[in-house]
């Protein structure tokens, strides 16, 4: 079994997506052995209004909740969010959330951002946080969006010990206090692995080390990566078996509830 | 699975990602392949080896065309040395193509000397495995050159690393690619196009430059490095697309769907050379991913590259 947290459907504004219909995905995933994948609207990045984006991935995974797992993405400084989240979680049966900070321009300890973390969390859902959408140095000549700074969500997660956090497309977590051990910090917060080096500095085996298998999961940021270099780290990683399953997919079943 | 422990004076390796999976673009299980015993690196390239069954250049060989040893100036240069061959073992890497850089630009003489220097010495403590690219800073003229006749008629190295002192257009990087064409060697070059001014690299030269100097040195064999690591890999590649000459080195840490079918479909495979630049995961993930032919994978493999270097003419 393998469940991918990091997955899209939709457009990008910046670039052409291939796999990224529900069809098209589950045959990737279907040729990548991948079960399960959290997915959230790629267009809503853009969007102004993102809950067209939350719109078109409830529609788009209809068939296919067995597999296809929705993820509201959500703006807290744009009218009627609140409207938007309930609509997410009631109606499209939406477990979790995607927010952008940077590209939808807003801070991470502005109070919207931590009323938005509260509903979230009363809610039950998972808020996973995008560090980067892509290499910032391919950007558009039409904008400058940095990475989420790892200090931002050190706040956010110590603001909100009982919400659940899942950081994707991140790196360089051993050099803050979110990957190392014992650094008071509720572990509320799951690293996603699909940027995390498996080799040379081993990223992905020191998070082991220092916080637990438990506190890994597996993701591939399909389809605007490629999935087989975060299955590979998977391959080449020295770690138990156990560990693996957990990072493979337990973990992330653990947190979704499924 | 279990990993297994290599030294420097391994002589064999054991990759748990096999050649058949990297060109089935399967992720099944690794199935592990024994992988020949190599010489020096300077008879790596030019002889067969006595006692195997295949010679360097046997088919399917993957040839990693951008790494990099570690400046010893770092602690931890030996260690990082080490895990850089432990992880190409583990994924199936055969050879590695390494320049040592400087860590600071532009390099000094003495620095580029000292760099050459110790991408010898790592010619030397993994034989076969490391093949050396002679690195220099083309504005020490005369210098530089001496060092890259010295680095490729002595010491066995393969070819020019060419990094960001200079954009490859300008006039005195010019007598470094002739000597080139005269050794037969290839200069693979630093390369990213931003579609904004990198403060920190002025001289940063693009696929736009290299089919400039293409046009200029139609012999010359160019690579340009990192698609995946040198910003916008669409402009790139589209710029590159009437530079016959000029190859493409995939490696980078961005693994972007579809970077390797688009190089593919518009340089087209002959012209595409597989490397991770130390994104080792990132280089091999996604030519094992590519929709692409077993064939046309070896090529970019390996096979590409072998050839470039069958031109070498001392």
């Amino acid at each position: 079994m393998i469940i991918d947290i990091n997955a899209y459907l939709g457009h990008f504004a910046f670039r052409r997506l291939r796999h990224n219909t529900a069809a098209a995905l589950l045959v990737l995933m279907d040729s990548k052995r991948v079960d399960k994948a959290a997915v959230s609207s790629a267009s809503a990045i853009t969007y102004r209004n993102a809950q067209a984006g939350n719109e078109e991935v409830a529609a788009e995974t209809s068939g296919h909740r067995d597999r296809l797992i929705p993820f509201a993405v959500i703006n807290p400084f744009y009218a009627g969010w609140q409207d938007d989240l309930k609509i997410c979680h009631e109606e499209f049966g939406m477990v979790g959330l995607r927010l952008y900070p940077k590209w939808h321009n807003y801070q991470l300890s502005s109070p919207c951002c931590r009323e938005l973390a509260s509903a979230a969390t009363e809610r039950g859902m998972v808020i996973s946080i995008p560090i980067r959408v892509e290499d910032n140095r391919q950007r558009s000549w039409l904008l400058n969006v940095p990475d989420v700074p790892l200090e931002e969500i050190v706040e956010l997660v110590k603001a909100h010990p009982k919400a659940r956090f899942i950081l994707l497309n991140g790196i360089g977590y051993t050099g803050c206090p979110l990957g190392r051990k014992d650094n008071g910090l509720p572990a509320n917060y799951a690293i996603e692995m699909s940027r995390l080096s498996a080799v040379l500095a081993n990223e992905l085996g020191q998070l082991i080390t220092n916080l637990g298998a438990e506190r890994v999961m597996f993701g591939t940021g399909m389809p605007f990566n490629y999935p087989d270099p975060a299955l590979l780290k998977l391959e080449v990683l020295d770690a138990s078996e156990r560990d693996k399953e957990k990072i493979r997919w337990q973990n992330a079943a653990t947190w979704l509830r499924l | 699975m279990t990993i297994r422990q290599t030294t420097s004076s391994s002589r064999e390796h054991r990759p748990h990602i096999s050649r058949r999976t990297l060109l089935k673009g399967s992720a099944a299980a690794a199935v592990a392949i024994g992988a020949a015993v190599l010489p020096s690196a300077c008879e790596a390239v030019e002889q067969s080896v006595p006692g195997t069954s295949s010679g360097p250049f046997r088919k399917g060989k993957v040839i990693d065309c951008h790494a990099h040893l570690t400046h010893h100036s770092r602690a931890t240069w030996e260690a990082d040395d080490r895990k850089l061959i432990e992880a190409a073992d583990k994924l199936g890497i055969d050879q590695l193509c390494c320049s040592t850089l400087t860590p600071r630009w532009p390099a000094t003489l003495d620095g580029f000397r000292e760099c050459n220097q110790w991408t010898a010495d790592g010619m030397r403590r993994f034989p076969g495995r490391v093949l050396g690219y002679c690195y220099v800073n083309p504005g020490y003229g005369r210098e530089a050159l001496e060092e890259v006749r010295r680095c490729v008629g002595e010491r066995g190295f393969i070819g020019v690393k060419l990094y960001n002192e200079y954009t490859c257009t300008e006039p005195v990087v010019f007598p470094i690619v002739e000597l080139a064409i005269e050794l037969g060697v290839p200069i693979l070059h630093h390369a990213s196009h931003s579609h904004y001014f990198v403060e920190d690299q002025p001289r940063m030269s693009d696929g736009g430059h290299l089919a400039e100097l293409a046009r200029r040195y139609p012999e010359a064999m160019l690579i340009c490095a990192h698609i995946s690591g040198g910003g916008d890999w669409e402009w790139t590649i589209k710029a590159l697309r009437n530079a016959q000459s000029v190859l493409l080195d995939t490696s980078g840490s961005v693994t972007d769907q579809g970077t390797v079918e688009m190089a593919a479909a518009v340089v087209g495979v002959d012209r595409l050379v597989f490397g991770c630049d130390s994104s080792m995961t990132a280089g091999v993930g996604k030519i094992r991913e590519a929709n692409l032919s077993a064939q046309e994978k070896e090529k970019i493999l390996g096979g590409n590259l072998e050839k470039l270097l069958r031109r070498r003419k001392t």
